[in-house]
């Protein structure tokens, strides 16, 4: 199968997650992903950018994060670069789910909903950066094809 | 991210159309805190249009929660598209937030 790669840089200001949220509408509709599996995959970029901009920087200056989707065979690769603070998501404390609502804490939800909903996230600190390499098989999630009678 | 607010017999009800994440939700948050401080204790949230909810918008409603309970006030939501709902379920939110199918389910809880 055909590899198809795209790569797009946001700044670091929450108002570019509708950018985010249009680059994967448009990767995803052009090599057919199901509404269901862009919806999943913006969740999880979404989360992880949004930490990024929120705890990732210690200035005030604007920083780009790079975002690279590759698409092989059953599988969505999303690449997530940044030049902020170490810091690696993978590691994070998983929140209590089994809480009551008085005790239930919002706290690393976020990164809790991203690993959730992909199959792999590797974390890399590489030349004074931040690199999330996350995976999503789609095989699963993309309709069934319909059975065409000879 | 669009928020129709309407009042049915003393219910709040939210009516929310379009995305739910870190940009929109605290124009959200300010609405419905609004209603909360001025003594609403009923509210529905309407999800029927909602199309996308990052843990921002998780986060407004379990804070709203939390603020209608310890004032003996009441919410309900309603309508969500499955995405929408999976994510309350991947957050364990459906555990201890009162999600029901229809906004008639929603308005007889009261």
């Amino acid at each position: 199968m055909a590899k198809n790669k795209v790569s797009f840089k946001l700044k670091s200001n929450l108002s570019e997650l509708d950018a985010l949220c249009e680059h994967l509408e448009r990767f995803g509709q052009s090599i057919g992903l199901s509404p269901k599996c862009i919806f999943e995959a913006n969740l999880a970029l979404d989360e992880l950018f949004t930490n990024i901009i929120s705890y990732g920087f210690d200035d005030r200056s604007e920083h780009i994060i790079k975002i690279t989707i590759t698409h092989q065979d059953d599988n969505l690769v999303f690449s997530i670069e940044d030049d902020g603070v170490p810091f690696n998501p993978t590691k994070a404390k998983a929140p209590d789910l089994e809480c009551t609502i008085e005790e239930c804490k919002i706290g690393g939800l976020g990164i809790h909903l991203a690993k959730n909903l992909m199959d792999e996230v590797c974390y890399q600190r590489c030349k004074n950066k931040n690199i999330l390499t996350l995976t999503k098989n789609i095989k699963e999630t993309e309709p069934k094809k319909k059975r065409v009678k000879n | 991210m669009e928020i129709i607010e309407e009042n049915q017999g003393g219910i709040n009800i939210y009516k929310l159309n379009g995305r739910l994440d870190s940009n929109t939700s605290q124009s959200f948050e300010k609405k419905i805190f609004q209603a909360i401080d001025d003594g609403s204790k009923s509210v529905i949230i309407d999800f029927k249009n909602l199309d996308y909810i990052s843990s921002a918008g998780l986060r407004v409603i379990l804070k709203a929660t939390k603020a209608l309970t310890r004032e003996d006030g009441k919410i309900m939501l309603c309508d969500m598209q499955d995405y929408v709902k999976e994510v309350f379920e991947i957050a364990g939110f459906d555990s201890f937030l009162p999600i029901v199918s229809t906004m008639d389910d929603a308005l007889q809880a009261f």
